[in-house]
């Protein structure tokens, strides 16, 4: 209690307290930024201060009876005991990604040196989000449990709150690490370094390096806590329910802590850790095209900035509307499930009505054109829509699942060819409202004319789909926080009524589960799309970077010379780029790759001998500035004109004419199919390790199945925790390095493709692995619930074997095919550089071209 | 030590002595002293002080006795074939479900009044001494005096059997809920039976695989002979989940 009471007291106190020093002491040189940007810092600390005043209400309420609080305190330091082994194996990666990066910033020089310190500050807050996260759910469910012996209602509260802190937490993290980032890098990075101002362009390519060390934390989060919620739960089923026949959440079964405990992992702190990146990564991926865009339209600093801040001022508003939501949740206590999903729908509605308006305002007052209002809603709907597709995929009312059920008449051979069947198809709901979704947004910034502000489009309504997250996660969160609620009701022996009451809150979970699932892969897929676009303007600095360096300024004092760039030999450098479509560029045949401002205070304008203007290199922060007007470079370097995304592609030979992305493509296709089978795999070993422990454990003591003998519950949650730790390794080490080597060997054009097919492969692949499971548990449930001969019968034992196998469809390879689809797109992003400066040398060296 | 007698009778018939109460006699059937799973059990208390020269009852306390280190005697078998037909009514006493997992629930017999049988449609599991499934059209009672009549060329001087439910659908298929396997066949058999005038029984199968039998029964269990019956009701689904909610957790599983 006392230490995240101090967590959730220093961040805003530090935030206020370092911004108002700066703001007093603000030393010259400062840039300014408008008054309404702090509206999103101010938002961030409010969902912060509610997250706090809900876990205070939480704390506040009563835990139970002494046995509630036993089992409570089972599951809690299982729960510790997996975190603090996570963290330690998380924070030996981190050491080793963090001095590989600290040598590419200062070693080799081929990142900004910001990117390091970025991608900690990412990796810090989002385990801090998971932590916060489950620290509360696991405070949480025990409460609920005892709200529920005095009504429906406080149950609900209790749990929807508590999952309200993990909501509210990671939004307020995220917009807190984005604000804090943003306010250093724009107004004081300058001032500490005695360098020049950052420009735009550079400090938004930075900032997404810090969406590097949130996929990162959250890959490992969601793997090991996928590997880990699995193992237990397989384990106790096969040996607790099958062998054994005893029942769900029966102190007996040595695995039963160890799954509660997993429902945590898994459920809280490895979604909270997802969602923190998709949300963290569409913003920041969308403030970078924002001023890509800008500053390729030439629409200056102040238009650039507004471009920059409209996704961060949109997710402030979703925290505040968020939050409104929230209090909106309530229930009556004589209330049945229908009522009890109107009840969080209520909420989610109201916010997501709320935030059209609230978009419509800001798209107004900011002047920015209608499409972004009009994309933004798309988002907003398109949320709604995959969530209501994925509900109608997986919940037992609708027939795909009683199709599933159906065939469980059959046996379990049957099951799995329905779940697997029905999964496959439920992807086209997903797949085809994003490709709508995605359509559309392109369409209606610019009717498909301007790439960079049809893909701002794109971006922008992933974060509309995300800026309710704050309430969305709530409900999310709160489904393994009623499932617990449940599990410690069973364990303690509460009296029926109270049992039927978290029973009804844990149905209504399992149901919002699915559904946040659905979501998260949703916005995963079109977070993906704009990080992709994200990759190219990270390729551009790189190169920028490169050229910065082959053109190091000399002395001020010194005459500029030009040395060779490079460009002549492998194109290394790519100081000018051919081909420019006509017209597009006003006829100029060559443009530099530079971020010059033509007219901005930076602009330098030089004149060769015969008065036209000539070419300039300008770094990535566009403060070395060289003259190019040397006579061997004339006529190649003739103005100053930036070039485009579409550019880049063009200079990169990014079609699908080019072996290198057709193998990029399939490396993609293969990295998800291999990553899922590992994890798969996985959840088998770690599994098989539980089953064996629990049989010993029956086989040794026989007063645990006469209930006078406690299980040794620690030892099944230590094997789960070390099976998940050991297991998650491989799968997130090849996500991270496949990305480099694919970049180092095929260059820019094969990394877009490994994107490409890694978003393609992977989005279709975790939807039908997330629905396919969804289908085969609640096809189970509805047998469970009297049908087709209920519970024990055969067509039980074969939905039993469908649910099995479904479990780690859904918990394990699904979600964690989100964090693989992001991450792909950010380590590439981060290590744009290397690629850029070393893959034509290897592509050279192995004669496939540059 | 108290030397309890029980009448093990699920599928199975023997009269076992032991040390062990009826709770930990039940938890020791299903789970023995090292988990091997044997299923459900039941068995019926039977009067201490019931002699019988056929069982060989006279000298019990010397057969059954404690282990040289002193731990009771969990389990001795007195009789595994033909000890129901010894075992008169008047010694029976409580009847103890006993779950996968080692849950017992113990069931009180209560007087049974064969005038309030009304006619329809039977469904009967028979657990001792033979195992088959059968409709029939003959209440409890009836159905008692007729498989035990020696007049019948197929018959058992005693049985032990329960009623199970045969809720149907509006369309005459079996309730969804019900967890029997061939179902068709089941409704078929009733179709027969009620087509066929009088013929009273049909069996459906003669060793059913009791599939989460407990889920099954209806108005409880029966054990009789020409001579008498004995009613243990079953509890209704409210008293079981509220009362003997990890008992009904557990038996509700398989």
């Amino acid at each position: 209690m006392n230490m995240i009471k101090r967590l959730y007291c220093l961040i805003p106190i530090s935030f206020f307290m370092a911004n108002s020093a700066f703001a007093e002491t603000a030393p010259a040189g400062a840039r300014q930024i408008p008054g309404w940007w702090y509206v999103c810092p101010v938002a961030s600390v409010v969902a912060l201060l509610m997250a706090f005043f809900f876990y205070r209400f939480i704390m506040k309420s009563s835990s139970g009876t002494d046995r509630m609080q036993e089992i409570a305190g089972y599951v809690r330091e299982g729960a510790y005991a997996y975190l603090r082994r996570q963290y330690k194996v998380v924070g030996l990666v981190f050491v080793v990604l963090v001095a590989v990066l600290s040598f590419m910033a200062f070693g080799l020089g081929v990142q900004h040196r910001l990117v390091p310190f970025a991608f900690l500050t990412g990796g810090l807050f989002s385990g801090l989000a998971g932590f916060i996260g489950m620290k509360t759910a696991t405070a949480a469910s025990v409460r609920t449990a005892h709200g529920a012996s005095e009504s429906l209602n406080k149950g609900l509260t209790i749990a929807f709150r508590a999952g309200s802190v993990m909501g509210l937490t990671v939004v307020g993290l995220a917009l807190l690490d984005i604000s804090l980032w943003f306010l250093y890098l724009y107004k004081y990075h300058h001032i500490v370094t005695g360098g020049h101002e950052m420009n735009l362009e550079t400090i938004t390519v930075v900032m997404l390096c810090f969406g590097m060390g949130a996929s990162t934390q959250a890959l490992f989060a969601r793997v090991g806590g996928g590997i880990y919620t699995k193992a237990a739960d397989v384990g106790a089923d096969l040996v607790g329910k099958v062998e054994a026949g005893i029942p769900e959440d029966d102190p007996r079964n040595p695995a039963t802590i160890a799954d509660n405990v997993g429902d945590n992992v898994g459920d809280v702190a490895g979604m909270g850790a997802d969602l923190y990146e998709s949300y963290a990564g569409s913003v920041l991926a969308t403030a970078a095209l924002g001023v890509a865009m800008a500053s390729v339209h030439g629409f200056g600093v102040q238009k650039a900035f507004i471009y920059l801040a409209a996704p961060m001022l949109l997710a402030a508003m979703g925290i505040l509307f968020s939050i409104i939501g929230i209090f909106v949740v309530k229930t009556r206590d004589d209330a049945n499930m229908k009522q009890l999903l109107s009840a969080l729908n209520r909420g989610i509605y109201l916010s997501s009505v709320l935030i059209i308006a609230g978009a419509f305002a800001l798209v107004r007052v900011m002047g920015l054109p209608t499409g972004v209002f009009t994309a933004i809603t798309i988002g907003v709907v398109l949320g709604i829509v995959i969530g209501k597709g994925t509900e109608w995929a997986t919940a037992a009312e609708y027939k795909p699942t009683r199709y599933v059920a159906d065939q469980s008449l059959t046996g379990p051979a049957t099951v799995i060819i329905g779940g697997i069947a029905e999964g496959m198809m439920s992807t086209w709901i997903p797949i085809l409202a994003v490709c709508i979704g995605t359509l559309c947004s392109f369409a209606v910034m610019d009717g498909f004319n301007d790439i960079l502000a049809g893909l701002y489009g794109v971006g922008i309504a992933a974060v509309g789909m995300l800026s309710t997250l704050g309430l969305t996660l709530a409900t999310d969160a709160y489904g393994p926080i009623a499932d617990n609620a449940g599990g410690n009701a069973e364990m303690s022996g509460l009296p029926k009524e109270v049992r039927q009451r978290t029973d009804a809150l844990d149905s209504l979970g399992n149901t919002t589960a699915a559904i946040g699932k659905g979501f998260a892969i949703g916005s995963a897929a079109l977070t993906a799309l704009a990080l992709l676009a994200s990759y190219i303007e990270e390729v551009r600095v790189g190169i920028h970077r490169e050229a910065a360096i082959e053109y190091a300024a000399p002395a001020a004092e010194e005459s500029y010379t030009v040395v060779n760039v490079g460009a002549a030999d492998n194109g290394k450098y790519a100081i000018c780029l051919p081909g420019a479509a006509a017209g597009s560029r006003q006829s100029q045949q060559f443009y530099t790759l530079s971020a010059f401002e033509g007219t901005g205070e930076r602009a330098v304008r030089v004149s060769g001998p015969d008065g036209q203007p000539l070419s300039l290199i300008v770094n990535e922060v566009g403060e070395m500035v060289k003259d190019r007007g040397a006579a061997d470079l004339d006529g190649r370097l003739l103005c100053a004109q930036k070039a485009g995304l579409m550019d880049y592609m063009n200079f990169y030979n990014v079609t699908l004419m080019n072996p290198k992305v057709l193998v990029g493509e399939f490396i993609g296709v293969l990295l998800v199919f291999v990553f899922s089978a590992l994890t798969m795999k996985a959840v088998g070993r770690a599994a098989f390790a539980m089953v064996t422990e629990v049989r010993r454990q029956f086989k040794e003591s026989p007063g645990i199945m006469a209930g006078t003998e406690r299980p040794d519950y620690a030892r099944c949650v230590a094997i789960s925790t070390a099976g998940a730790q050991r297991e998650m390794i491989v799968p997130s080490l090849l996500a991270i390095t496949i990305p480099v080597l694919v970049g180092l060997f095929l260059n820019v054009s094969g990394v877009v493709g490994l994107l490409v097919g890694g978003l393609c492969a992977g989005f279709a692949m975790a939807v039908y692995m997330a629905n396919a499971g969804g289908a085969w548990d609640n096809a189970k449930k509805f047998i469970e619930a009297g049908n087709h001969g209920g519970k024990g019968s055969l067509a039980h034992k074969a939905a039993v074997v469908g649910d099995t196998v479904g479990d780690p469809f859904k918990d394990t390879c699904g979600p964690s095919l989100n964090i693989l689809i992001k991450l792909m797109s950010m380590v590439s992003i981060v290590f744009a550089g290397l690629i850029v400066k070393y893959a034509p040398a290897i592509g050279a060296w192995l004669g496939i071209g540059n | 030590m108290d030397i309890h007698l029980y009448l093990v009778c699920y599928q199975s018939e023997a009269l076992v002595a032991s040390h062990l109460d009826a709770a930990a006699f039940g938890a020791h059937l299903a789970v023995g002293t090292q988990k091997h799973t044997s299923g459900n059990v039941m068995f019926v208390e039977i009067d201490p002080s019931f002699k019988s020269d056929a069982l060989k009852l006279n000298k019990l306390s010397s057969r059954c006795i404690p282990h040289a280190d002193g731990s009771p005697r969990r389990s001795k078998y007195i009789s595994i074939y033909r000890a129901l037909e010894h075992i008169p009514l008047s010694a029976f006493g409580k009847l103890y479900m006993t779950t996968r997992d080692g849950r017992v629930l113990g069931l009180d017999s209560k007087p049974y009044d064969p005038e309030s049988e009304e006619p329809g449609t039977n469904l009967y599991t028979e657990l001792c001494p033979v195992f088959p499934r059968v409709a029939s059209s003959l209440p409890p009672f009836r159905f008692c005096r007729f498989i035990t009549n020696p007049d019948n060329p197929l018959h058992v001087p005693r049985i032990i059997f329960s009623d199970n439910l045969l809720d149907r659908e509006d369309d005459g298929s079996l309730a969804g809920y019900l967890p029997y396997p061939n179902r068709e066949h089941i409704v078929d058999c009733i179709r027969a039976l009620t087509s066929s005038e009088g013929k009273p029984t049909k069996t459906i199968e003669r060793n059913p695989q009791l599939i989460a039998f407990y889920r099954t029964v209806g108005r409880g269990f029966f054990a009789g002979d020409q001579t008498d019956m004995i009613f243990y009701p079953f509890p209704s689904r409210a008293e079981l989940e509220g009362e003997h909610h990890l008992w009904w957790r557990s038996a509700s599983m398989d």
